[in-house]
């Protein structure tokens, strides 16, 4: 597991494109025990702010939000990458896609104390300051997962790099995959809200109707309201 | 398994210490020849100089806090001290696991005992640098009863001090192989916000205190501007 997690950040896509032709079940389970584990840790860390129970509901549902966008878009993932020219398998697709989510999720593991730190200093919720207090937890959570997620990114694109032999190819590959992924990945997350929980509506594991509504209306709406 | 050959880096000569472990022969290292003590830390019998890299940066830090007292007086005598070398100990165990991390993304390969005797290295220096301040701040805690003013300036020691503490952090992130070390610049900057959210958590060091730790949390932002509009001299 140790020599996974640093192949992983050190990022040596020689060492990585190994790994993805020598197929190992242990690999990939340790990969998705490191989502497991390191999401779930931060995801604590993000519904903490609003209650203890809100942070284990989080905590369940942050690596639940990551396997079910890896699931979800395998297969569409993996034509994708044979139709760009990029010489991954399916099952090299998800384990790539997989391998970049477990790099972020060791990132944001290890970033959990310092968050869950900012928290426990963040003004509480019934105070004058807690809206300073939930808007700086907001943009700290927004930067560090967008930080871990460029990291993921660009290990996942020298991977990438290395296997098609095309700069131009892992490109148009690696953006076509991130759209997808983020397509499905908002509306998962969607789906699953609330992360981080709302003042004035009670905990809970699921809003009422998950599947109702979906995040792009919710953004339009947000716009359409905003400019009228 | 044998350590990786040891490389040169300009300004800094990475070799044994001679006198062995002993704290004086450590504190003149770390002034004179740091790359001494990074050499140690690589080497497989480092625990002893981390012991002493930990315990001679919290003592300094303790032994700066009684001037940071000083201002205050009374019970801050030893409230300040303690604060000093508790907030040291708890911001370095919150940014560790993250500094191993972004090490590895860095490509420094370093062991996660090595990482941390750098780590302990880093605070050690620092607290060197603030004892070297202490007369000045005793100073001008005589001179001043303003806790904004000798909160700026115990600030401003401090910032320099961790300046050169994180100085040989990427010094020894150039020894163990990487030359840009992005993200360890990264990491230092979220090492100063702790510490200085840490500052804040343990308020009051510098003024006076009606309980050991504060009611209110802030953020260390908000909690300066109140202190500079004479709201946070005391403990809320």
């Amino acid at each position: 597991m140790i020599a996974l997690i640093k192949g992983l950040l050190r990022g040596d896509a020689e060492e990585i494109a190994r790994w993805l032709t020598e197929f190992d079940a242990r690999r990939t389970a340790h990969c998705a025990l490191l989502i497991l584990g390191g999401c779930g840790i931060y995801g604590a860390t993000i519904g903490i702010w609003r209650a203890p129970l809100q942070a284990a509901s989080t905590a369940a549902k942050f690596p639940l939000l990551i396997f079910l966008t890896c699931a979800g878009n395998a297969f569409l993932n993996g034509m994708l990458a044979q139709l760009l020219g990029s010489r991954l398998s399916f099952r090299q697709t998800s384990f790539a896609i997989l391998m970049s989510f477990a790099t972020a999720a060791i990132v944001l593991g290890a970033l959990s104390p310092i968050t869950f730190f900012v928290i426990l200093n963040a003004p509480p919720l019934g105070s004058s300051r807690a809206i300073m207090g939930h808007s700086v937890t907001l943009l700290m959570h927004v930067g560090l997962i967008a930080y871990a997620g460029v990291i993921g990114n660009r290990r996942l694109f020298r991977l990438l790099e290395r296997m098609s032999g095309s700069r131009d190819t892992a490109r148009r590959v690696l953006v076509s995959w991130l759209a997808g992924n983020l397509l499905l990945g908002a509306q998962l997350a969607w789906v699953l809200r609330p992360f981080i929980g709302s003042p004035q509506i009670p905990v809970q594991f699921f809003r009422d109707e998950p599947l109702r509504g979906n995040f792009y209306e919710a953004v339009w709406n947000a716009l359409t309201h905003l400019i009228s | 398994m044998n350590p990786p050959p040891i490389p040169r880096t300009p300004g800094l000569h990475f070799e044994p210490m001679p006198e062995g472990s002993q704290p004086t022969s450590i504190l003149e290292a770390l002034l004179k020849h740091p790359g001494r003590v990074i050499y140690e830390l690589h080497q497989n019998r480092s625990g002893a100089l981390s012991f002493w890299l930990l315990a001679l940066g919290l003592a300094g830090m303790a032994l700066y806090g009684v001037v940071v007292g000083t201002l205050a007086g009374g019970a801050q005598l030893w409230i300040a001290p303690a604060k000093m070398a508790l907030g040291t100990l708890l911001a370095m165990l919150i940014c560790l696991p993250s500094l191993y991390i972004f090490s590895c993304l860095d490509g420094i390969e370093a062991r996660i005992r090595t990482v941390t005797g750098m780590l302990f290295a880093a605070v050690c220096l620092t607290a060197l640098l603030l004892i070297g301040f202490a007369p000045v701040g005793w100073i001008f805690s005589q001179s001043t009863d303003s806790v904004a003013l000798m909160g700026a300036l115990h600030l401003l020691f401090w910032l320099i001090g961790v300046g050169f503490g994180l100085r040989l952090l990427g010094a020894a992130g150039r020894f163990f192989g990487n030359v840009g070390c992005r993200h360890l610049k990264i990491w230092n900057l979220i090492f100063v916000l702790v510490c200085l959210q840490m500052t804040t958590a343990l308020r009051p060091i510098i003024g006076h205190a009606e309980t050991f730790l504060p009611r209110e949390k802030k953020f260390f932002v908000a909690h300066w501007l109140d202190t500079l509009k004479g709201v946070g001299n005391t403990n809320r």
